[in-house]
């Protein structure tokens, strides 16, 4: 298997795991939202996972960006904006006091993001396999 | 025809009948109408009916008063009574009228008065507002003290032979309900407000009539629904649903004040002793004068879910004398506002003890201010104030520069120890034991101990301030309790966790990067304050300040723990008026009784659903709001979203407190409202509740401040008043869509326009680059806090003319101290040889004229001239003369007359004086043109051209 190969089976690999930060984030909210869960512990726990979630999807970007997959860069540099924006005005962690009012955006951020990691997944493996056909040919 | 209004006699109106070409007189008080004129008929003594109260609640709760108690069924017999009722209901009703006048001389809201002032308003003639209340010499001008209590309080005893005469007057009622309740269906008044002039008594008014559906209530107790100084709704009418709702574009909120203070005159909780708690199984929901008793008794129907309960055996018997019960009796069958012992399923521990823990600043800016001297002895001053009804109450002294000092007591000793803990990185607690030590057991050394701590610090140089690890140790303290922080502090904390740098940069103000000034600056206050919130330990903030304090950041941990904060700028004792300030509000602060280990929930009818909360506490799951204590007369605001249309004819909102009394009793308060359901855009327009939306609108709009920027707070104002106005016009009026030379508004919503005028003029929100933040953050934080009695005249100042004040003004009347009228705010007012008093419930100004006749200053202040007067703080001298009483008087009864601890400033401004202190009296004149500010009259001129261009969709 060559560069590209093992490159695209990382990145299926890696939306996996971010498919599923995603399916979990979500559960927490709508635990929260049921009253399963208190918003200081909420916060607690899905704060641990933001910054660890950022940096893989932002390691995986650059890891394109250096090997030249240009297309796969470009599909990820937008949200790698939006989570740096993010980080850099410092509203990237879950604000307990704030929870409440602001379930709902965060509701919907956290399914777009798991719709993109989903399209995603599906592109990296397409690609995948695109690669280790074309190295067989 | 000439109108008939002229000669009819007080309380009646005429209304032309189109069917049948003539006149249909109608008596306002009883909704009573016949065709003869009622001075050519043999109607009721009119004497005694001129002053009738209008068929507001207090009318109708007499007449229900008589009901006879009886199930649902039944009910509906006695609702509508028998033929022979009306016989002698004419007879009957003059008696029965006439018990009821002396206690409402107050002219009412009432739609027949509205009528009439509709008709003149129609001729380009504003109603009241012009000649009314400058005569000055009404006696039935409403006290304000009167304001938050409705005119029946404490009339409940009546004879009984008028009861039944009354119930009789009922009766006759419910026979022609065509006269009745369905003839006048909630007509709305539309005024123009172009014309029309703002008149303060407007907002002294009850908020619109809630008209129940007949039978709604079982009880028929006056107390039956909430009194809106407890719980109010900005619409008095919901809509049947959201479609409505978002029609009519009025915000729909509920504004709560559960634990308001009880002052002379007011009725306090009934109490629910027997631990007996009906509540819903389904909704959890309390019984309630609204449930209907079904199946003989047996069961009873929740109102809000309409889940049917078995009806505790309880009800019929009394366990402590072992006698059948009536369960009639029952205190939360015929109050709204009840408390129960809760038993000890509603606790997770035992009711704690109040914890106190003062943390003073003992640094050299907080010495020298006099702040540590006169905070002592205010505490001392306080000790048999604090709430210790069990000797079970412990206190903590910690003072703290950049280290801490704690103070041992040992049990019985009159001695102290000091302990220094200067590591401030790593705080820790220097002794297990005495640190935290019994009010009653240690009193000798603390008396001791507060009166030694000035002097203690007397000659300290040290600057700085540790208030991070001071708090952090003050919650190691108390943590396992739970209780009260009392922060004192002098200077920005800038050593260990928490500190904080001087942010602020006059350049940033006025400009859109200034609402990064009002957030918090530091997480720890947040994080800190969620601690907090989970060990049930609230914070208080005394802040006193030189130079910049940071009252964004600081005032984050009384927010999240419902707590207060208090801000003194420029501080010190040596002035009396600020040390008696101070003192005044700390030691309101320490006597008042506390809810501790509170959580408040507000349950609705179906298809309601709370979904925004504003105001100090932690919101700790989707409907429930943590406060580790609850201050005394701090209001909330909570959004109501409708979700689901709603069947049934009337709704219930109910707000549920469960608390611990400071004197270690578990109990639960609960605030029921009942509200007529409509699906009648008008009818939600004439029962909107324009003090409740002002209130409302001042939290949005706070948060608004917070979220975004200052100037999106303002437009938000503005364009919530123009959709209202201008859905209001398109709905209600002929003119439609169009354009119109009128600015119409109910009647009831008349000074809805004025108050967002005075909203966007306030200190918190105004466009201006001269205002500090710490005061634009201090003023925020009260805007969200105060309840609507106090935060009403805090955004629409009162303004009283006191040299040509009637006689009777300033001297004591049946209900306290008489005030004069009040004066719309606006300099038109000002004359050059007067003497005037405008105020905000936080400062008081008095107004002196440059043409003041010396006699005048004489009088008042002891000076021979106006020359020789210094215009600032003072305190005004009481002289031996009657006008020099009368307005010590008034100022003094301006002071008490709301509740709440605080206790304004007085300062005497001279009309040529200093132009910093002049501008800021002027700038409560809201009324007038200031800077960019626009007047009144030019402000309802850009929202009448925004709204017939239509750019307010």
């Amino acid at each position: 298997m060559g560069p590209e190969g093992w490159l695209f089976l990382f990145s299926v690999l890696l939306a996996a795991g971010l498919l599923f930060t995603m399916v979990f984030f979500i559960i927490m909210f709508s635990d929260l939202e049921c009253d399963y869960i208190n918003p200081i512990d909420l916060c607690n726990k899905l704060n641990q996972f933001v910054l660890p979630e950022n940096g893989a999807h932002a390691f995986l970007t650059l890891l394109f960006l250096f090997s030249g997959q240009w297309t796969a860069f470009l599909i990820n540099a937008p949200l790698l904006a939006y989570n740096a924006n993010k980080i850099r005005s410092k509203n990237h962690m879950y604000d307990a006091t704030e929870i409440f009012r602001t379930l709902g955006a965060h509701k919907k951020e956290g399914f777009i993001k798991l719709g993109f990691y989903l399209i995603t997944f599906f592109y990296y493996l397409y690609r995948m396999i695109v690669a280790l056909i074309a190295e067989s040919d | 025809m000439a109108a008939p209004n002229a000669q009819l006699p007080p309380g009646w109106v005429a209304q032309w009948d189109a069917t049948h070409q003539r006149h249909l007189f109608i008596e306002t008080a009883s909704g009573r109408s016949q065709w003869e004129h009622p001075l050519q008929t043999n109607s009721p003594p009119l004497d005694l009916l001129s002053q009738s109260p209008p068929p507001d609640n207090a009318s109708a709760h007499h007449a229900t008063h008589t009901k006879r108690r009886q199930y649902a069924a039944g009910q509906t017999q006695a609702y509508y009574g028998t033929t022979e009722a009306a016989g002698f209901a004419d007879a009957a009703y003059g008696a029965g009228a006439g018990a009821a006048p002396a206690q409402q001389p107050g002219q009412l809201f009432t739609p027949g008065l509205a009528a009439e002032s509709q008709f003149a308003s129609q001729q380009g003639q504003p109603p009241a507002a012009q000649g009314g209340y400058f005569q000055g010499a009404e006696p039935d001008y409403p006290a304000p003290a009167a304001y938050a209590q409705p005119p029946y309080v404490g009339q409940q005893p009546q004879a009984a032979p008028q009861i039944g005469q009354l119930a009789d007057q009922f009766g006759q009622m419910g026979i022609n309900p065509a006269a009745g309740y369905s003839q006048k269906p909630f007509a709305l008044y539309t005024t123009n407000l172009l014309t029309a002039a703002p008149d303060p008594r407007e907002l002294s008014r009850p908020p619109p009539e809630i008209r129940l559906p007949p039978n709604a209530c079982i009880s028929n107790s006056p107390f039956a629904n909430c009194d809106p100084s407890y719980q109010r709704s900005t619409l008095n009418a919901i809509p049947a649903n959201n479609s409505i709702l978002s029609k009519s574009k009025l915000p729909f909120a509920l504004v709560i004040t559960p634990y308001r203070s009880i002052q002379e005159g007011d009725d306090a909780v009934p109490l629910v002793t027997d631990t007996v708690i009906a509540r819903c199984r389904r909704c959890r929901s309390y019984i309630n004068p609204y449930c209907q008793f079904i199946d003989g008794g047996n069961r009873w129907k929740c109102v809000l879910c309409n889940y049917s309960n078995e009806t505790p055996q309880l009800f019929d018997w009394d366990q402590t004398r072992n006698v059948a019960a009536d369960r009639w009796a029952r205190a939360e069958l015929n109050h709204a506002v009840v408390e129960y012992v809760a038993p000890t399923e509603y606790m997770v521990r035992p009711p704690q003890p109040p914890y106190y823990t003062f943390l003073i600043d003992v640094s050299q800016a907080a010495v020298q201010s006099g702040m540590v001297a006169t905070a002592t002895r205010t505490i001392l001053e306080s000790l048999d104030r604090i709430p210790n009804a069990d000797d079970r109450t412990k206190v903590a002294i910690i003072g703290f520069d950049t280290a801490l000092y704690f103070f041992s007591i040992a049990p019985g000793a009159a001695e102290s120890t000091m302990l220094v803990v200067s590591d401030v990185d790593d705080v820790f607690l220097p002794k297990p034991t005495d640190l935290l030590v019994n009010l009653t057991e240690a009193r000798a050394g603390l008396e001791n101990l507060l009166s030694r701590l000035g002097e203690m610090f007397q000659n300290t140089h040290t600057v700085g301030s540790a208030l991070g690890p001071a708090l952090q140790a003050a919650f190691k303290m108390i943590s396992a309790i739970g209780g009260k922080i009392i922060v004192l502090s002098s200077s920005l904390p800038s050593i260990g966790t928490g500190a904080l740098k001087v942010r602020e940069d006059p350049k940033v103000l006025g400009t859109s990067k200034e609402s990064a000034l009002l957030q918090p600056a530091s997480n720890f206050y947040k994080t800190f304050a969620i601690d907090c919130s989970r060990s049930q330990v609230s914070v208080d903030m005394f802040l006193f300040s030189s130079g910049y304090t940071d009252v964004a950041t600081l005032s984050c941990l009384p927010h999240y723990t419902s707590g207060s904060t208090f801000f003194y700028p420029a501080f010190n004792a040596s002035r009396s008026e600020d040390a008696i300030k101070f003192a005044h509000e700390f030691s309101e602060i320490l006597a008042s009784p506390i809810m501790l280990e509170a959580v408040i929930r507000v349950r609705a009818t179906k298809g309601l659903r709370m979904s925004g909360f504003h105001g100090n506490f932690f919101v700790r799951s989707t409907d429930l709001l943590a406060m580790p204590a609850v201050p005394l007369d701090q209001s909330y605001a909570i959004e109501i979203a409708i979700d689901d249309p709603i069947n049934s004819s009337f709704a219930v909102l109910q707000t549920a407190v469960l608390h611990s009394t400071s004197s270690g009793e578990r109990r639960i308060r609960v605030l029921t409202l009942a509200l007529p359901v409509t699906s009648n855009i008008s009818e939600v327009f004439a029962s909107a509740d324009q003090i409740a939306i002002a209130t409302f609108l001042a939290n949005k709009a706070v948060e608004r401040s917070l979220s975004s920027k200052l100037e999106d707070a303002r437009d938000a104002i503005t364009n919530k008043l123009t959709e209202i106005l201008g859905t209001y016009k398109s709905t209600m009026t002929a003119a439609g869509a169009g354009a119109s030379a009128q600015l119409a508004v109910c009647e009831n919503l008349k000074m809805l326009p004025v108050l967002c005028l005075g909203l966007l003029k306030h200190i918190g929100i105004r466009q201006s680059s001269q205002i500090p933040s710490d005061l634009r953050a201090y003023a925020q934080t009260l805007l969200t806090t105060l309840p609507s009695q106090m935060l009403i005249p805090y955004i629409y100042p009162a303004f009283y003319s006191l040299h040509n004040m009637p006689p009777e003004a300033g001297t004591i009347g049946e209900r306290g101290i008489i005030m004069p009228p009040s004066l719309p705010p606006t300099s038109e007012r000002l004359e050059r040889h007067g003497l005037f008093v405008i105020e905000d419930g936080q400062t008081i100004f008095l107004w002196v004229g440059r043409d003041a006749v010396p006699q005048l200053v004489m009088d008042v202040f002891n000076l021979p001239s106006y020359e020789q007067l210094r215009g600032g703080k003072m305190t005004l001298p009481l002289l031996d003369n009657p006008f020099s009483q009368r307005v010590n008087a008034i100022i003094s009864k301006i002071r008490e007359m709301r509740r709440g601890p605080y206790w304004p400033h007085l300062y005497v401004v001279k009309e040529d004086g200093e132009p910093p202190l002049r501008l800021w009296a002027l700038s409560n004149l809201i009324q007038d043109r200031a800077d960019q500010l626009p007047s009144y009259q030019q402000y309802i001129n850009t929202v009448k051209e925004k709204i017939n261009i239509g750019g307010y969709t």
